[in-house]
């Protein structure tokens, strides 16, 4: 219990206190009231890495649960080699992001490639993976949607499970189409699953680091600068502790904020 | 029968888009240099070079013993005292136990990256940056671990702990004796989450870890592979993710349902 | 049966205390730590001359390891700083960073030692002891060794494009490069070869290797920074951004951070990259047959009869206040300067020890002839800047990679613009 004091809520109150502070630890602390924060809403790479990680959510989220959903269906019946099919997808999810994030950047190499060798064999135009700073962050959330989706095609499958097939029999008496069926059988009853993703996949997508600071140390153009990979720069690069415990604690009541959005509007759904 | 064709047909291409990156990592680490730019599967011979490069410039046994120690002891000590924590919440009464367990769910659901500089604060306070306390200490209590045990106690026989309490059995003897053997499903659900994403963490160890004897695998490839000792060689990073990757994909291979199993509960965090 | 229980949990606990102790315990047999680089040479050098130590004095053992891997040992010193695991002696700390250390008393004052001025003054000129004074006046580092940093080109490749020398103006680099780009497309029509790269990264420490060496260059060796105020947006600065501007617009220059690949050097993807001694030793190891490359002065605007200047990498050696024997430690590091332990270095690491007499002394004058290669880089030493002793270095840097990183690589903004914005930005820094 002691331990728990001291490792989480201590933290938490300090990092309150820090706020408050300018202090790049090798000298002493000086107390700078409102400084930091005042300093945060004039810097442009915190509404930058804000901004960032937001890009990332919009095309990871929505990337995860169609791919995730898809196999998920096709995977929801008797076949053979399934238990195959399961241990290949889920393979990603297991490996360490380390490993994920050497092995694509060679796949994302601009020249040679596999990608872009395989769009000039196919007689499309290189595109710029990590190069262009439009392309950047959709890139790492590409890779970060083909690393994480295993684990979301599982959750689908135990949620898929759980629908009745009564259901689908009803259905198919009054002549309705596959799509037909997903929409108004499937999608309503996985609605709890779907809330888990987006919640897991928020959560997820603040904490992306290893990927930009391996790939592309932020760049081009700022444009991978995630919320943490920005902390660990004040922090780490820098010294400014201070400044980098006050961005932590913006950077969290956003994921609460954008959390709690999230919970609303998917229950409105349902 | 078309259609079933079609459908092993996609998942097929699934499952090699899946796999591929990996086959592709583990055999260009194989290949002599110059063949490695050219994304082929089969180079013309086997060559351990670059192992035998990568084993002269890093430890990566050490490095290997570090996580496996690491991520052992803070996974014993989740399971300890997590259970500790989830049998007092839920078969002990005391004054303050539901305060205590919303407090568990509170620290659960705060974003760690607002505790993350104050957490390393702490350690340099101890003087414990550059120690193995460093990794293990903070990671030796989750909330997960705790919720979980909770839910999984409170289903375990009142009977049970009575005819223990006869048998002249302490509180302890009960969670190791009688509550562990009827929980087993939880144990191996929080063993294998707590070692994955103990094993996978490369954050905390970047910052608390600087001395070379002391770094994870994951830590000693990432900086092996940004940092300059490489010396440009692609073949001797890529070893270097192999040897990362491979001790968590034997784990998989073994264990496969149990990892499966663990991540669909996962989803229970949410 | 409690208390077997009880035990678990206890011998759990009491492993954690052992292992946590047992990892300081290592150091008590040795009285100093000394860190070097982590070039594989240099580990080497630095091991054999820590081993001679410890032979002659096994009283006063010393305990070697390269400084941490990180993504720059900059930033792993900062957190050495920072979690009090520093070791007594460093030698591979930027210069730039000194001043910082200094001022916020981490590193000791080494003119505090009776000789050292006699020592230094015998080793170096009072040139290179000014640019290494902290502006309160005491000196706290031992500028050790230089890397000057020059243009490596593929001979080779160059000869086979009828190029007879290397590019020494912009202008040259321009022709030369359009020559190299026109052959050099692939069947798709791509261009797959470049003249030359630079690291596309925005972290500081890389506009060290392309902008401040060019600047240095252009303007004769000037400063980035007087009293405490930007003084770097002057016209040659925007001479450098311009010029390498029209390199990443012409695609001379890849905006890939072709980095990440085998060594694109040695496999002939580029045919040029501004760099240091250092490469001497990688780029022989590590070339295909057949390969020959060689060094040339970095280019500047207008050609002159005069070697233009070039920035040195100084990496200089520190004391840590950690350190509980100083004394004992400048004695080490009066023996580890000593002028047969300097041939040793120059030997081994390829790199050069920033002295005086380089080129005069007798000692040095074999190695130097069987190298032609470094002693091309001994005579560039003559035509060096290290980095001048104010605080903020690293922010600086930063500041003018961002604006660097929009305006040269990108074109996003008018290079003008960038050097106006990163000088504003910079008086700011300095106005705290």
């Amino acid at each position: 219990m002691i331990h728990f004091l001291i490792f989480m809520a201590f933290p938490v109150f300090f990092s309150i206190f820090l706020t408050f502070n300018k202090w790049d630890i090798i000298s002493p602390m000086q107390f700078i009231g409102f400084k930091n924060f005042v300093r945060l809403f004039h810097d442009q790479f915190f509404f930058k890495s804000i901004f960032n990680t937001l890009l990332f959510l919009l095309i990871n989220i929505p990337l995860q649960i169609v791919v995730a959903l898809f196999f998920a269906e096709l995977l929801n019946q008797k076949l053979k080699l399934m238990g195959f099919f399961r241990a290949a997808f889920f393979l990603p999810v297991i490996v360490s992001g380390v490993v994920v994030t050497i092995v694509w950047q060679q796949l994302y190499g601009f020249d040679s490639g596999l990608l872009n060798r395989i769009l000039v064999s196919l007689g499309f135009d290189r595109i710029g993976w990590l190069v262009n700073p439009k392309i950047a962050m959709p890139s790492i959330a590409i890779m970060a949607t083909w690393k994480n989706v295993g684990l979301y095609i599982i959750l689908f499958l135990v949620g898929l499970q759980t629908v009745p097939k009564q259901l689908y029999e009803a259905a198919d008496l009054e002549g309705a189409n596959h799509w037909q069926k997903f929409s108004k059988i499937t999608l309503p009853l996985i609605n709890p699953t779907i809330f888990i993703v987006v919640i897991l996949s928020t959560i997820g997508g603040f904490s992306l680091f290893i990927e930009p600071y391996i790939m592309t140390g932020g760049g081009p153009l700022n444009s991978t600068l995630s919320a943490l990979l920005y902390i660990y720069k004040q922090g780490f690069f820098y010294g400014n502790m201070g400044y980098a415990a006050t961005l932590g604690f913006f950077f969290a009541f956003i994921i609460v904020i954008v959390v709690i959005l999230q919970k609303k509007y998917i229950e409105k759904e349902i | 029968m078309i259609k079933k064709t079609l459908l092993y047909f996609v998942l097929l291409i699934g499952a090699v888009s899946f796999l591929y990156p990996f086959i592709w990592m583990i055999s260009a680490s194989l290949a002599p240099d110059k063949e490695i730019g050219s994304l082929v599967l089969l180079p013309s011979h086997i060559t351990f070079d670059n192992y035998h490069q990568l084993i002269q410039k890093i430890p990566v046994w050490r490095a290997l013993f570090n996580s496996l120690f690491v991520s052992g002891l803070v996974t014993l000590g989740v399971l300890i005292f997590g259970s500790m924590t989830g049998y007092a919440l839920a078969r002990l009464e005391f004054r303050g136990r539901n305060l205590l367990f919303y407090i568990i769910i509170f620290t659960m659901t705060i974003p760690f990256q607002i505790t993350l500089i104050p957490q390393y604060i702490i350690m340099v306070k101890l003087h414990w940056t550059d120690t193995y306390l460093a990794l293990v200490v903070p990671g030796l209590m989750n909330a997960f671990g705790i919720i979980l045990f909770r839910q999984y106690f409170k289903s375990v026989p009142q009977d049970l702990i009575d005819a223990a309490r006869l048998d002249g059995c302490g509180e302890f003897g009960i969670i190791f004796r009688v509550m562990w053997p009827n929980s087993v499903p939880a144990l191996v659900t929080v063993g294998i989450l707590t070692f994955m994403a103990s094993w996978n963490d490369v954050l905390w160890p970047l910052i608390v870890i600087r001395d070379q004897s002391l770094m994870t695998m994951p830590q000693l490839v990432t900086l092996f592979v940004v940092g300059g000792r490489a010396e440009s060689q692609l073949g001797v990073k890529l070893a270097s993710a192999v040897l990362l990757a491979l001790p968590i994909i034997i784990a998989y291979m073994f264990f496969q349902k149990y990892f499966i199993n663990s991540a669909s509960s996962s989803g229970l965090k949410g | 049966m409690l208390s077997k229980q009880l035990n678990i949990i206890f011998i759990f606990l009491t492993l954690i205390l052992i292992l946590s102790s047992c990892s300081k315990q290592n150091k008590s047999k040795y009285l100093l730590t000394y860190w070097s680089s982590n070039n594989t040479y240099e580990i080497k050098f630095s091991k054999m001359i820590v081993e001679d130590w410890n032979k002659l004095h096994p009283d006063k053992l010393i305990k070697f390891q390269p400084v941490p891997e990180g993504q720059s040992s900059e930033e792993v010193i900062l957190a050495a700083v920072v979690g009090e695991t520093t070791p007594d002696i460093y030698s591979n700390m930027w210069q730039g960073d000194v001043e910082t250390y200094a001022h916020a008393g981490v590193v000791l004052p080494l003119d505090k030692f009776p000789d050292f001025y006699k020592f230094m003054y015998a080793r170096s000129d009072s040139s290179v002891l000014n640019e290494v004074k902290s502006q309160d006046g005491h000196v706290y580092q031992i500028p050790w060794k230089i890397n000057p940093i020059m243009m490596i080109y593929n001979s080779k490749l160059l000869s086979g494009l009828g190029i007879k020398t290397p590019p020494k103006t912009y202008t040259e680099f321009y022709k030369d490069a359009a020559i190299l780009q026109n052959k050099s497309r692939n069947a798709k029509g791509y261009v797959d070869r470049w003249f030359g790269y630079s690291e596309v990264l925005p972290t500081w420490w890389q506009r060290l290797f392309d902008y401040y060496p060019l600047y240095l260059a252009a303007s004769g060796g000037k400063p980035l920074i007087k009293n405490d105020k930007a003084v770097f947006n002057n016209k040659y600065s925007l001479q450098v951004f311009n010029f390498l501007r029209t390199l990443y617009k012409n695609n001379y220059f890849s905006r890939e951070r072709l980095s990440a690949q085998q060594d694109i050097f040695l496999s002939g993807v580029i045919a040029s990259r501004f760099t240091g001694p250092w490469d001497i030793a990688h780029t022989k190891k590590f070339a295909p047959e057949g390969f020959r490359f060689n060094f040339s002065t970095i280019p500047v605007a207008d050609s002159t009869n005069k070697v233009p200047y070039t920035y040195c990498d100084p990496k200089n050696i520190v004391i840590f206040n950690t350190c509980k024997a100083p004394k004992i430690a400048w004695e080490f590091l009066k023996f580890f300067l000593n002028e047969k332990n300097e041939k040793k270095f120059l030997e081994i690491t390829d790199q050069l020890p920033r002295r005086k007499d380089l080129l005069a002394n007798s000692l040095f004058e074999d190695y130097f002839n069987n190298n032609p290669l470094m002693m091309k880089f001994a005579q560039q030493a003559k035509r060096i800047r290290g980095i001048e002793q104010e605080l903020y270095l690293k922010e600086v840097f930063d500041i003018i990679s961002q604006e660097y990183e929009a305006s040269v690589i990108y074109g996003v903004k008018s290079t003008k613009q960038a050097l106006a914005d990163a000088e504003k930005a910079v008086n700011l820094l300095y106005l705290k």
